[in-house]
């Protein structure tokens, strides 16, 4: 794709809503309380390179630090609290259907393994490129790891918060074999590394930077996606929704100049920061290989 | 007090220049600020001279160390600030209670250029020698006739001397409670107990102290070890023994429980030996199942292994998702390629 047509996409009118607000402002905090995290928590866990020891004194060092990662931690908290709350009532409250089961689940679905096998053959090039639903199977898979990797966090942070509350509720002649605050602090260690790492790599180059999207998709941001862009990223969802003819219910005016120029601002330099971080940390490494 | 000026100026007569002159300015000056006669419960008159270069006669001195045989230069400057945050300038501390060959003496003329090496053991610092020689350091000293530390092997790291020309003097030596008085006891403990020293970095204290913040929050080695009288934990008297590790770590987590002080402060994660002890055991599961159960049963086994699973998937989700959008990008840029081959034979 051209720069060119580039620009005829971007410059379509008509738009569909691909995110709510509510899903937009879960990702905003998400991001806030992400990089709040990374970046007062990755100092500890790469302690001994100077990088670590500048970006540790940056947010105040000890204990200022780890006030920061402890609201932020909260922050997180609040976020998934409001998801959970948002499945719940539309699962028991309002009975709406398709959470579990179907092409707008984030849960995988048959369907996945076979868009896994169109992909590889598509890579291997015996095949087109498949064609996808609402969710694409690694975006179901960035979201299970989300909420997969918010448990452990959380779970494991609050041992390290709470050491004594913990260790409390389990007898002496356990404790003595399984030594649970220092399990948490491995755990909490190398599943931050595991999702910053996934993070800053996959979801960026698979999201954002991406080759038509470059530097970033605003669709998170503001909400909004064209109509070519959605057919060539989810043509089976843009067909479905033709058929049961509730395509003209999520056509939306496109964003405007201002908000696209303001999810920039803020997108790119966290962009950066993300990337800065991963090379820091792929760099550490390298060094620890050598 | 006793004013001889000019018996004085004969008497120096055969000096050099500079120094006459240096000598009268000092001299002019001791004169002019009273008392001259030094005495205890005072530091006014040494610090009058002993803060300012041009009111001294001699602004440093090598010295020999008893012991190490190393040349050091004193100072002989005074940085007020520094020695009242020293361990050493405290408000009923004073001068000659080290410098006890300048008790009364008579300060008209300065006083007389070499004292007598201080003495720090004799009426100070007697208590800690005398738990030192209780501790495991010296009790393996004897038994394995090892050189273990003496004195001056932890200590002279600390005598730092803040003067802007940078020399070492154990009198401005920070407080117990100064980072950075802290922050050197760890690489002091760590230069002979290496492993120790890098298990520690491991652990949620270690990883603090290894960026550089040592302050009283965060203990380092002699906060649950003990300073002097450092004891193997097998012994009861010991600070991380079973009788006394409940009140070691309640110090800092008020409510400390039995489950609580069974951490493993020293993960051995990172130390190849431990894995071959746990491969060992598994070998010889069958001729000594007890070393099996033993190894089973130790903390750090569990340790081990959740790290080495977390590394596995690690490496495996890095190298699985990257090898997805790199042959992603791949598969993108040769499907472009293709349409637009597709577009220029249309064209022709």
């Amino acid at each position: 794709m051209s720069a060119r047509e580039r620009d005829m996409l971007m410059k379509s009118n008509i738009n569909y809503l691909r995110f709510r607000f509510f899903h937009r402002f879960c990702h905003f905090l998400i991001i806030i309380s992400f990089f709040g995290l990374v970046l007062t928590g990755m100092p500890l866990a790469f302690r001994s390179y100077d990088w670590a020891k500048w970006l540790y004194e940056l947010f105040g060092g000890y204990p200022t630090a780890g006030y920061i990662h402890r609201i932020c931690a909260l922050i997180t908290f609040f976020a998934a609290f409001i998801h959970f709350i948002y499945l719940f009532y539309n699962i028991s409250v309002k009975k709406k259907k398709g959470f579990f089961w179907g092409p707008n689940s984030l849960l995988i679905q048959p369907r996945d393994i076979f868009d896994i096998i169109g992909d590889i053959k598509w890579f291997m090039g015996i095949g087109k490129k498949p064609t996808f639903d609402r969710w694409i199977y690694w975006e179901k898979f960035e979201y299970l790891s989300l909420m997969w990797g918010t448990l452990v966090m959380a779970v494991t942070g609050l041992i390290l918060w709470f050491p004594v509350q913990f260790t409390k509720i389990i007898p002496v002649s356990v404790a003595s074999i399984i030594d649970l605050p220092s399990i948490a602090l491995i755990v909490h260690r190398y599943e931050a590394i595991l999702a910053a790492g996934f993070i800053f790599t996959i979801h960026f180059f698979h999201t954002h930077l991406l080759p038509e999207k470059m530097p970033v998709d605003e669709a998170i941001f503001t909400g909004r996606i064209t109509e070519e862009e959605f057919k060539h990223e989810r043509l089976n969802q843009f067909k479905r929704l033709e058929n049961q003819r509730q395509l003209d219910s999520y056509k939306v005016a496109p964003p405007s100049l201002f908000v696209s120029f303001l999810t920039r601002l803020f997108a790119v330099p966290i962009l950066i920061t993300g990337l800065i971080m991963v090379g820091l940390m792929f760099s550490a490494l390298l060094v620890w290989a050598i | 007090m006793v004013y001889k000026p000019k018996r004085n100026m004969v008497g120096l007569s055969s000096l050099k220049k500079y120094r006459l002159i240096s000598f009268l300015i000092t001299f002019v000056a001791t004169a002019l600020v009273l008392p001259a006669i030094l005495f205890a419960g005072d530091n006014g008159p040494c610090i009058e001279c002993h803060t300012k270069q041009e009111k001294l006669n001699v602004l440093e001195k090598a010295k020999v160390d008893p012991i190490s045989g190393e040349i050091k230069v004193a100072s002989m400057l005074i940085d007020e600030a520094i020695y009242k945050a020293s361990a050493h300038g405290g408000e009923d501390f004073f001068c000659i209670d080290c410098h006890q060959d300048l008790d009364g003496v008579d300060l008209t003329e300065g006083h007389k250029p070499n004292l007598k090496p201080v003495d720090c053991i004799t009426f100070c610092h007697d208590d800690p020698a005398e738990d030192y020689l209780q501790s495991s350091h010296v009790k393996l000293m004897k038994e394995n006739n090892k050189d273990v530390p003496t004195c001056k092997d932890c200590h002279s790291g600390l005598s730092y001397h803040y003067t802007p020309l940078g020399e070492k003097s154990p009198r401005d030596v920070p407080r117990g409670v100064d980072p950075l008085h802290r922050r050197l006891t760890v690489e002091a403990c760590g230069s002979c107990h290496q492993d120790y020293l890098d298990s520690y970095k491991n652990n949620a204290h270690g990883q603090v102290t290894s960026l550089g913040y040592t302050i009283t929050d965060v203990p380092v080695c002699f906060d649950c070890h003990g300073k002097h009288k450092i004891l193997n934990s097998s012994d009861p008297e010991s600070k991380v023994g079973k009788e006394r590790i409940l009140e070691t770590c309640g110090s800092c987590h008020a409510n400390a429980n039995a489950s609580f002080v069974k951490h493993v402060e020293h993960p051995q994660i990172k130390n190849i030996t431990y894995y071959k002890t746990m491969l060992a055991a598994i070998k010889g599961a069958r001729s000594n199942p007890e070393n099996l159960k033993k190894v089973i049963k130790n903390p750090q086994t569990i340790l081990c292994i959740v790290f080495v699973m977390y590394i596995g998937i690690l490496a495996f989700t890095f190298s699985s998702f990257g090898l997805h959008s790199l042959l992603s990008w791949f598969a993108i840029v040769r499907d472009e390629r293709k349409r637009k081959g597709h577009a220029d034979e249309e064209q022709h």
